[in-house]
C-alpha cells in the first residue's frame, strides 16, 4: 500500500514536503503544534471532499460525481436547519446516522442513474448538482446558526477524528473482496465482466460510498463554519476533483486511492495557506491551483512513462 | 460413466434460419472448433459461455442439482463453465493490477476470512497454479504488464482454473504465445482432460487442433459443416470443410 502510494502520488508527496517546509518557515505560528487541531479542522472539508470524490473515479469509465460539493451543502443545511434548529435534535447518535443516510440516498440515486440507466456520470451528477443546490436554497435561503457544541469541537481539538474515521473505513474496504473488484472494474470493465465481476453492482456501491463520504465531509464543513450556509458547499466540487487528480488518482479509473486524494487535498490547502501568507489575491490563487494541477498531471505522466520504460 | 456431467447443446441455431446444432460434450473430452474467421465458431463458443444469446435452442449442463440451462454468463460461471477470452489486452488482463490480483479477481471471495481478504491465503492459492503452469513472474506483486504474453496468458488460465470449472472454454488460447509456452499449455490441457474436465478450444491454427483435440467441429456460414475425429481428422479435410468443398 505504501509502495503504490509513492508510485502513484510521488509528485504530490514531494510537493507536500516542499509546501509544508515553506509554510513552517513563513508561518510558524499557524503551524505550531498547539494549533494543529484548528489547522486540520480548516483543511478537513477539502480532504473529505477529495476522499469522497475518489471511489467513483476509481470505478472507471468516466465515473465522476460532481454533486459532492452540493451534497456537502445539503447535509450542512439538513443538519442545522431541519434537525438542530427546527426539530431540536442535537444528539450525535441521531445527527450522524441521519447525515450518512442522506449521503447514501443521494449516492444511490446517482448510482442508479449512472449504472442502471447508464446516463453519462457527468450529466447524471450535474442533474443532482443542480437539484441539490436548488433544494438547499429552498430550505435555507440565508446562512443561519449555530451548530451543536460537539460538532463544533470536530473542527477544533478533535478535528482529526472524522478524518481518521474515513481512513479506517477505507482501510477496511481495502481488506475486502470488494476492493479488488472495484480496482478491476476501474482498470478494465470488459475484462472484469468476463472474469465474472458484477460490474454494475460494484459501480453502484462506489456511488453510495461517495455519497456517504460526502456526507461526512458535509459534517466537517458544518463543524468548521459552525453554522449552515447554502453557498459554501458547491465551491468544493471542482477543487476536490483537482485534488484527486493531483494525488495521482487516474481519472480513467483503477489507479490510486483515498490516501493519494487526501495528499492532493493537503497540497492544495498548503498552497492556499502559503500564498495567503504572501497576501496574494484569491484570483491569483485560482491561477496557481490550475497551474499546479496541470504540471502535476504532466509530471505524473512523465514519471509513468519512465517507469514503464524501466520495466520493459 | 457417460454423461456424468456432460455439456448438452440442443437445437442451437447461431443465426435465424441456420441449421440447428445438436451436440454433447462429455467430461474428459477436448473438442476443437475450426473455421474461417467470422463463420460462427466464435459465436458458438460465446454462446456456450452464456455471453451471447442463440437465435434458437439451448445449452445445458449436468450438475449435482440436475440439468441446468445455461442462460446468461453469470449462470454459466455458477454452473461450472469457465471462459478464457481471446483478446488478452482488451478483455483479459487488468493492466494496472498486480499478477496476484489478476489471478484472483474471479475468485476474490475465496480468500476472505470473516469478510476480510487474507493475502497469505491468496498467495498460497496462486503458488499452486504458478507451479502447475510454470508461470515465470518476478513476484506475485509485480504488475501484470511486466510479464511476457505467454505468462500473462498463463495467469489468465490460472484465473479460470481457480474457479474449478467442469467445462473450460478457450478462445484461441495460444494466440501470440511462444512455442515453448504453447507446449506447456498443451500438456496442461491434456492433464485437465485426463482429470475429467471437458475442454472446448477455438483455434485459428489447424495443426494445434490436430495435435490436441479428440474431435473437431468445422464451422462454415454459421453452421457446423463437418465433424471429424480420429484418423479422418487431417489438415486437408479440415481445410476443405472450411472452404465448403468435399474432401
Amino acid at each position: 500500500m505504501i509502495g503504490s502510494l509513492i508510485r502513484n502520488a510521488g509528485f504530490a508527496l514531494i510537493l507536500l514536503v516542499v509546501l509544508l517546509a515553506g509554510n513552517l518557515l513563513l508561518n510558524p505560528a499557524r503551524f505550531h503544534p498547539a494549533a494543529w487541531g484548528t489547522l486540520i479542522g480548516l483543511a478537513a472539508p477539502l480532504i473529505g471532499a477529495a476522499a469522497a470524490s475518489a471511489p467513483v473515479i476509481l470505478a472507471g469509465r468516466g465515473g465522476i460525481d460532481i454533486s459532492v460539493g452540493p451534497l456537502m451543502g445539503f447535509v450542512n443545511a439538513i443538519v442545522i436547519q431541519a434537525l438542530f434548529l427546527k426539530a431540536g435534535i442535537s444528539s450525535p447518535w441521531i445527527i450522524l446516522p441521519a447525515a450518512l443516510l442522506v449521503g447514501a440516498a443521494v449516492g444511490a440515486a446517482n448510482g442508479f442513474m449512472a449504472t442502471v440507466l447508464r446516463i453519462q456520470p457527468i450529466v447524471a451528477t450535474l442533474g443532482t448538482y443542480l437539484i441539490l443546490v436548488g433544494v438547499t436554497l429552498t430550505i435555507l435561503p440565508a446562512p443561519i446558526g449555530p451548530a451543536p457544541v460537539w460538532l463544533k469541537a470536530m473542527a477544533g481539538p478533535i478535528s482529526i477524528l472524522p478524518l481518521a474515521a474515513i481512513f479506517v473505513f477505507w482501510w477496511l474496504v481495502h481488506q475486502t473482496p470488494y476492493y479488488d473488484q472495484l480496482m478491476a472494474v476501474g482498470s478494465d470493465d470488459r475484462a472484469a465482466y468476463t472474469a465474472g465481476v458484477p460490474v454494475t453492482k460494484v459501480r453502484f456501491i462506489a456511488y453510495v460510498m461517495t455519497g456517504m463520504l460526502a456526507a461526512v465531509a458535509g459534517l466537517m464543513l458544518t463543524a468548521l463554519i459552525g453554522s449552515a450556509d447554502p453557498n459554501v458547499g458547491p465551491t468544493y466540487t471542482l477543487i476536490a476533483i483537482a485534488a484527486v487528480a493531483l494525488g495521482g488518482v487516474s481519472l480513467a479509473g483503477g489507479k490510486g486511492g483515498l490516501a493519494g486524494a487526501a495528499i492532493g487535498a493537503i497540497d492544495i490547502f498548503l498552497l492556499q495557506s502559503l500564498l495567503t501568507a504572501f497576501n496574494v489575491s484569491t484570483y491569483v490563487l485560482q491561477v496557481a491551483y490550475g497551474t499546479i494541477l496541470v504540471a502535476a498531471v504532466m509530471l505524473t505522466a512523465v514519471q509513468e512513462r519512465l517507469s514503464a520504460r524501466r520495466a520493459a | 460413466m457417460p454423461d456424468r456431467s456432460a455439456f448438452h447443446i440442443r437445437n442451437l441455431a447461431l443465426a435465424a434460419g441456420k441449421a440447428a446444432i445438436d451436440h454433447t460434450i462429455s467430461p474428459g473430452e477436448i473438442v476443437g472448433l475450426a473455421g474461417l474467421d467470422g463463420h460462427g465458431q466464435e459465436t458458438f463458443l460465446k454462446t456456450l459461455a452464456g455471453l451471447e444469446k442463440p437465435a434458437a435452442g439451448q445449452v445445458s449442463i449436468d450438475t449435482a442439482a440436475g440439468r441446468l440451462a445455461v442462460a446468461g454468463f453469470r449462470k454459466a460461471v455458477a454452473s461450472g463453465i469457465a471462459y478464457l477470452p481471446r483478446d488478452r489486452r482488451a478483455t483479459g488482463i487488468f493492466p494496472t493490477q498486480s499478477v496476484l490480483d489478476n489471478f484472483a479477481i474471479s475468485t476474490v471471495g475465496r480468500d476472505a476470512r470473516m469478510g476480510f481478504i487474507s493475502t497469505a491465503e491468496r498467495r498460497r492459492r496462486y503458488e499452486v497454479f504458478r507451479e502447475r503452469l510454470s508461470i515465470a513472474a518476478p513476484s506475485p506483486a509485480a504488475a501484470i504488464t511486466t510479464l511476457s504474453g505467454g505468462n500473462q496468458q498463463k495467469v489468465l488460465l490460472a484465473r479460470a482454473l481457480a474457479l474449478e470449472p467442469k467445462v473450460l472454454l478457450l478462445n484461441d488460447p495460444t494466440r501470440g504465445v511462444d512455442v515453448a509456452t504453447r507446449h506447456v499449455l498443451y500438456e496442461v490441457f491434456r492433464g485437465l482432460a485426463a482429470e475429467g474436465m471437458a475442454l472446448v478450444i477455438l483455434s485459428s491454427e489447424i495443426e494445434e487442433i490436430l495435435v490436441l483435440c479428440h474431435r473437431v467441429l468445422v464451422f462454415r456460414e454459421h453452421e457446423v459443416a463437418a465433424e471429424m475425429s480420429g484418423a479422418a481428422m487431417t489438415t486437408d479435410a479440415v481445410i476443405a470443410a472450411m472452404f465448403g468443398r468435399a474432401a
